[in-house]
Parts: structure tokens; sequence; C-alpha cells
């Protein structure tokens, strides 16, 4: 039976060493387990006014900690490593690193919006939730999640025609996902559209997907539509203390 | 005509009773040991009162203003009695300047005393001069002078409130709730906020009791247009390293131990007894309830009444109390004495 204190500290925390001597003294090997500090010495209070510039954080500061969010949260019923309640807490407070280390959980919310629900004080977690995850992807702590990427590539070509060419978007997906193009449901998909969709309309689409035609007159609305994204964008990398290279 | 009540005690609770029994033509006697009346607000310089938001000094100082100029009520200060003696409708007192008074019946509005830090040393207060107590940043507020650290007169960037310093805690043999440290700690973290928008407020808490309307108009408010930070731990230590306050404790909701720097701590003080109430229990002859206030003979029956007939009590002088409530127990205690005074119901039981 190992040390049960042992269960309490995070392995990270946990130092063994082969070889080491302190002032003569041998304290290598198992016997001589070191355990780092796991003191909080300081707050990062910058953390809640970035999660707050992000669409969908703008409540966080109203949040009492009562736990009805994790309570009825979809994705804490199978993983209780996904706690809302938590997070929450973790950025009001400034425990930035406490955060990241549940990067590669937090984005997996499945935006029942129950919390939404359940939440006496307005917070909207689900909203902090998707806020939380843009975070991590705008510092660069984790990479672009699928559905991230697919609404760029989605967004992006509405931007540019005005218009939806279902065939590019998933090309354009698949490539910046390093999927290959020709997958197995597909291929089938394909094939039954073939048989089944009327002619006029496949020859539509491949008519479309190879002139790429834009909305009439839409010129106009991409200049306004990339002016107010540009604004939207330096707002948020500016709130998260990011210096855009372009203005370095 | 009937002979005057006998008040003791010039703050809120005192002012109010006066005040009453004169409104209904009732001589009264307002004895007060300080040389001025007004009472803890007035004495300890409170700034901005809860929940009106006026100044302690334009509010009280209308209290104490409205009973100087009453005919009906005779102000001694700077005395206090000694001595209480006669029967019920009869009463005699001495004070301590030598003179006497003949009273029908006595309210004591005797109020608090602040809890005196200093017994809880860990946090530091008399240890290091950024260690301040609520009633200090009071009158940093109600100075005009603003939140500065003692030790050298910054301005704080980062300030920390620990609440239930002198309540709550078995270790010093004061385990009730003072009942308005949270809702002021809350009202300082605002008035601080917005003093110095640049500086951060934490409140370490055990839990919130800003009590029935008090929550959304103090708790929340802060938290929402002041984004103070409630912080779950109850402190265990407060020390420094030199340059700054360093605060330790565990933060209950993560669980893990933190010790984190600060320019100033504020203690959030309870209310202790009157220091003065064994005194004043020998002297009048009441008794005083388990935690050392002066106890009150029946919970739903006499309005105000202790053990002894004809002394009535009323404000902090019966437990922790918020002015508003001291007040309308005042009101409450001074019906009883009238009632006593005049051969009503009460006098007959």
């Amino acid at each position: 039976m190992p040390i049960h204190e042992k269960s309490l500290i995070r392995p990270e925390n946990l130092h063994v060493h082969e070889e080491l001597e302190i002032d003569g003294v041998d304290v290598s090997g198992h016997w001589s387990t070191f355990i780092g500090s796991r003191v909080v010495t300081d707050y990062n209070e910058d953390l809640e006014e970035e999660i707050a510039a992000l669409p969908g954080g703008e409540h966080i500061h109203r949040c009492w900690q009562c736990g009805s969010c994790t309570n009825s949260c979809t994705v804490y019923a199978v993983n209780e490593d996904f706690n809302p309640r938590y997070w929450i807490y973790l950025i009001r407070i400034g425990m930035e690193e406490e955060l990241l280390r549940d990067g590669d959980i937090i984005w997996q919310c499945v935006s029942c919006n129950k919390c939404t629900y359940a939440c006496p004080r307005d917070v909207a977690p689900e909203g902090v939730m998707k806020a939380t995850a843009h975070w991590l992807e705008l510092k660069g702590h984790r990479p672009k999640s699928p559905s991230i990427l697919f609404d760029e590539v989605f967004s992006e070509q509405v931007f540019a025609t005005g218009k939806i060419e279902e065939g590019r978007i998933v090309r354009d997906f698949f490539r910046r996902t390093s999927q290959p193009l020709v997958q197995e449901w597909l291929v089938e998909m394909v094939r039954r559209m073939v048989r089944h969709l009327p002619l006029k309309q496949l020859m539509t689409m491949g008519w479309f997907t190879i002139l790429r035609p834009r909305t009439r007159g839409w010129g106009r609305a991409r200049a306004a539509i990339a002016e107010h994204v540009a604004e939207e964008e330096a707002r948020r990398r500016a709130a998260l203390g990011l210096v855009d290279k372009a203005t370095e | 005509m009937s002979k005057p009540a006998l008040i003791v005690g010039g703050g809120p609770a005192g002012l109010t009773a006066a005040y009453a029994l004169a409104s209904i033509g009732q001589r009264t006697v307002l004895v007060e040991k300080e040389d001025r009346l007004g009472g803890a607000p007035i004495l300890s310089g409170y700034a901005k009162l809860v929940p009106s938001g006026e100044w302690a000094r334009d509010a009280i100082g209308a209290m104490v203003e409205r009973v100087g100029a009453n005919d009906l009520v005779e102000v001694r200060a700077g005395a206090s009695v000694e001595e209480f003696s006669g029967e019920a409708g009869a009463f005699t007192a001495r004070l301590t300047d030598g003179s006497g008074i003949e009273a029908g019946a006595a309210i004591l509005c005797t109020g608090f005393t602040h809890f005196d830090s200093v017994n809880k040393p860990e946090w530091g207060f008399g240890t290091h001069a950024d260690v301040v107590t609520t009633t200090q940043v009071e009158q940093m507020f109600s100075s005009g002078d603003g939140v500065r650290c003692p030790s050298d007169g910054r301005k704080p960037k980062r300030v920390a409130i620990l609440l239930c310093v002198g309540s709550r805690d078995r270790q010093i043999g004061r385990e009730w709730c003072s009942k308005i440290c949270c809702t002021v700690a809350s009202n300082l973290a605002m008035e601080i906020r917005e003093e110095l928008p640049e500086c951060h407020v934490y409140i370490y808490y055990m839990d919130i009791r800003t009590f029935g309307l008090n929550e959304d108009l103090y708790y929340w408010k802060s938290q929402e247009e002041f984004k103070v930070k409630y912080i779950k731990a109850r402190i265990a230590e407060v020390t420094s390293d030199g340059e700054r306050l360093i605060v330790k404790g565990e933060d209950t909701l993560v669980k893990r131990p933190i010790t984190i720097p600060f320019d100033l701590v504020v203690h959030a003080i309870g209310m202790d007894p009157n220091v003065d109430n064994l005194l004043l229990s020998s002297v009048f002859g009441v008794d005083l309830e388990p935690h050392g206030h002066i106890g009150r003979a029946s919970v739903y029956d006499a309005m105000g009444a202790t053990s002894r007939p004809g002394v009535f009590v009323a404000g902090a002088a019966t437990g922790p109390e918020t002015i508003n409530d001291s007040i309308a127990q005042a009101q409450a205690a001074a019906m009883a004495a009238y009632t006593f005074l005049h051969g009503g119901r009460a006098a007959a039981k």
C-alpha cells in the first residue's frame, strides 16, 4: 500500500531523485520523495477582465460559486473533471496556471445551455466556457479547435463571396484539419447525391465550384464586414495584451 | 406630573428613546458618559451609513440636535450612573459627577464595544502598521483623507478585508455573528474601489451574511458593479516580508494554500458586549444574557423589558444590532417605559 497522502498530490509535484546528496546526506530514491510547493503566491488580476472582454464572458464577475452550473452540466455528468464552477473561480481570482492545467478539457463544452438556465446570477456559464476556450486559443495555449477552424473556413468564404459553397467548405476544412479529402463516408455521401439529386442541381453545384460566383454588389458589404471584423479582433487582442505584429 | 425617565447612553438608541418620549410629553434625563452625544457612529467617526448612504455626522448629528433642542430632554454628558436604587416607579440614581436623579423608569441604551483586534494577534493588528480595522477605514473616509497605508501614506494597490474578526470564534469566546460586518465590509470595499479605481479589493469570508435587503444592494452590487473579489478562506496569519503584508491561509474552493502579498489588510471587527456590562449589571441589578449583553426578560411579551421591573433596554446593548433596528427597539422601549410610568397594562403585570 503506497502512502495515502501521495494520492492527494499531483504527480508533477512529486520529485524522486536517482542520485542526490544534500549536505552530505544521501537522499536518493523512492524513500526520499520530495514534494514541490503548491502554495498560491499571487493572483493574475487581469485574467477576469481578459475573459470578460471576449464574447460570452461579460458576466463572469457575477459568480458567487453556488455550483448550479456544474451540477446541471451535461459534460460533468460523464467527466467529473469538467467543472465550470471551478474554472470560473480560477479566472475570477486570477489563478491562470491552474486554469491552464485543464486547457485540454475546457473546450469540450457542448453548449447545451443547461447551466445558463440554472444560474441564479445570470453569469451565462456557457458563454464563459466559450470565451475561455477562445482565450486559450488566442493566447496560444491550445491549437485552434476543429469547430473554430470550421467557423473560420465558413465565415471567410461568406465574407469573400456572400455565398456558401458546400464543396469548397468541406475541402478547405479538411485541408486545414489535415484530413484526407477521400474519406469513406464522404465517398458514400457523394455517391448517393449523384444517384438521388436532380441533374440540374448537381450541375449548378459543379458550376458554382468552378466559377465561384459572388453575390451581386457584394464589394461594399464585404468592405464593411472586413472593417468590423478587423476592429473586433484588434479590440480583443488589445484586451488580452497581445500586440499585433502589424502595429509593432 | 410623573417622574422623568432615565435614559442611559446617548447613541442612536438613547437619542431615539429620548426624542420618542419627549414627543408624547414625557420628561427624560439622558446620561452620557462621554462629553458629547451621538454614540459609536459619532465618537468612532463612521463615514457613510448603511443602508441610507448618509454621512453619520449628518444623520446622527440631526438626531443629536433635535434632542438638544427639546425642553423635555435634560442631557447630562460626561457622567455615568454610579448607584441606582429604589423601587419601580421611584428610582434614585446617583451620577459620578455627584448629582442625583429621581426617575420613574430607566432605559439602558448602553450599546456595544468594538472588538479589539489585538486579541487576534495572528492577524497582525498592532504588529504591522498597515493592518487596520473597519472603524479606521471609516475614519479615513469621514476625515476626507481617503484610504492610505498608515506606514508611509501610499495609496494601496491591493486591499484584503478579513471578515469575522472577533465574531464566530470560539478561540476568543465570541461565538456570535456580529451581524453588520459583512454589509459594512462590502460597503467599504465599494467605497475603496470608488476612491481608488486601480486598487483591487479582496474579501476573505467564511459565509457572507449581508442579510435581508442588503443582499443585492451590497453583496451583489459590490461584485457586479465594483468588481470586488470574494474568496472563501479563513486567514491563518498576516505577516510581512519587510515591504508588503503577506496573507496566509487556504483557499477552500480550490483546496490550495495561499500566500498572497497585500498593501493594506482590514479587519472587519465585530461587536463585543459593552466592556462596562458587568458594572452596568451590578449597578442596575439587571441580568446579562449568556454572551454578556444585557438580557431581555421576554422575546414576545414585554417590549424591551429587563429582569428588573421598570428598567428597559434597547439597541446594541442587547446584542449586535444595526442602527435602524436600534432605533426601532428604542421606540418600543420608550413605549414600554411610558406605559409603565403612567400605570398601563405593562405596569399591572
